[in-house]
């Protein structure tokens, strides 16, 4: 089982070694968690059950004028622990952006490539800034995860899912997850995910209420279960979000939403090796 | 008169547990020189706790099971909002009750240069929201 959405942020090993991160997270990323040794991320995924989770950063450096981790930093907890996928990022606004990104996969050994349009101030569909960075990644043959949804950073309009039609179309051999199930729009991500096939959405959406609520205001109240049943059991990726929700909160809420053992199984471990490209789609 | 206040971390290595934390808080003891006076044990945390009793893991259990049936994680809890001061909702009021009904700390005297305590009572830190790395506070004050 994998964890497709987590953030590194709080591991006090590498603050230790880079004081610039504890500011930039609580400042940029908003969460304001107490650090944690990396211990505690390995305990976590084993009292959830889960065996992997790809770890993100993000690269703003022209917007916000830090990185919530390097692609090297992701890449040297990559290489202390096997538990960890780490996806790389690049700044879009930079001109070398394709180049760090072609570094990043073929040097460092990264998998897929993490953006946040209002952080990193850009728009998907933006076809001087971002064009060049999917065609990179699509060269690469990785995936993309894209923010999507509620964001505590400024410019919401830069996350609207629908924002990613031109780009799936665009790049049709190119994988896109669209992350935090595009909440609030989750009929629109919906839409999507069952219009294109190159597109995925994960479920690491938590903004009020507990996550079985949460999870069961989505799958359920919003979208019917039988639509994630039947149409997206082969869309659907889980992710926690953590540290801002604790994974074994957000495995528990996604059980409980009443999906059969058959689309469990997709969602916790199948489709992100079918997105890594360890494993064929259905 | 000596005061002497230790920090100590604990590792959580589970969702909840009771982890026996008396031979930290006797060591604490040891090291400060006091002969006569008063051990006090307090958790730094609101979602955990400190706990006296028998050392025997059915009461663990028994205590973590109770404790969860007095404040079950699914009860309708108005902390569960986004909190700015965290950046991110607050779904943990049951280990925050928890931690109310156990208490968050603990004292015992000292005689003679160590703990005085019956001879089947521990002191535990009681982990009510992990695995999480913690910190409790023990401070010993006499002469």
């Amino acid at each position: 089982m994998i964890d497709f959405h987590t953030h590194p942020l709080l591991v006090e090993e590498f603050v230790a070694k880079d004081p610039e991160l504890l500011r930039a997270s609580q400042e940029v990323f908003f969460i304001r968690n107490r650090l944690q040794p990396l211990q505690t991320f390995h305990l976590e995924l084993e009292v959830s059950g889960l065996q992997k989770a790809i770890i993100l950063p993000v690269d703003a450096r022209s917007a916000r004028g830090c990185r919530l981790f390097s692609n090297e930093q992701i890449a040297e907890l990559c290489r202390v622990s096997g538990r960890f996928i780490g996806f790389a990022s690049v700044d879009p606004l930079q001109r070398q952006a394709p180049d760090e990104l072609e570094r990043a996969v073929r040097l460092l050994g990264l998998r897929g490539l993490k953006l946040h349009p209002s952080m990193q101030g850009f728009s998907p569909g933006d076809r001087e800034v971002a064009y060049p960075v999917y065609e990179a990644a699509a060269a690469l043959g990785i995936p993309v995860l894209i923010h999507c949804g509620m964001t505590w950073a400024p410019g919401c309009k830069s996350v609207n899912p629908m924002e990613l039609e031109s780009v799936a179309c665009d790049f049709p051999s190119l994988k896109l997850v669209i992350a935090h199930f595009g909440w609030p729009w989750v009929h629109e991500t919906a839409m999507l995910l069952l219009k294109y096939e190159n597109l995925f959405a994960d479920t690491s959406c938590l903004y009020f209420d507990a996550p079985w609520e949460f999870m069961r205001h989505i799958f359920g109240e919003r979208l019917p279960l039988t639509l994630v049943e039947r149409s997206l059991r082969h869309k659907v990726l889980f992710g926690s979000d953590y540290p801002r929700v604790e994974i074994k909160n957000m495995v528990r809420a996604l059980r409980q939403v009443g999906l059969s053992d058959g689309a469990l199984e997709l969602i916790f471990a199948k489709n992100a090796l079918c997105v890594l490209g360890e494993r064929e789609g259905s | 008169m000596i005061v002497r206040t230790v920090r100590l971390v604990v590792q959580s290595r589970k969702e909840q547990e009771l982890i026996d934390i008396t031979p930290a808080v006797e060591q604490v003891i040891a090291e400060s020189g006091v002969q006569e006076g008063l051990v006090s044990v307090f958790t730094m945390h609101t979602s955990s706790g400190i706990i006296v009793t028998e050392g025997l893991p059915c009461l663990e259990e028994d205590i973590i099971a109770h404790l969860s049936k007095l404040c079950p994680s699914e009860g309708d809890y108005l902390h569960r909002r986004y909190l700015s001061i965290d950046g991110r909702v607050g779904f943990n009021a049951d280990a925050h009750l928890k931690s109310v009904l156990g208490g968050i700390s603990a004292s015992f005297p000292v005689v003679s240069g160590r703990l005085l305590k019956g001879s089947r009572q521990r002191i535990y830190f009681a982990e009510y929201d992990g695995p999480l790395s913690r910190e409790y506070v023990v401070q010993v004050m006499g002469k």
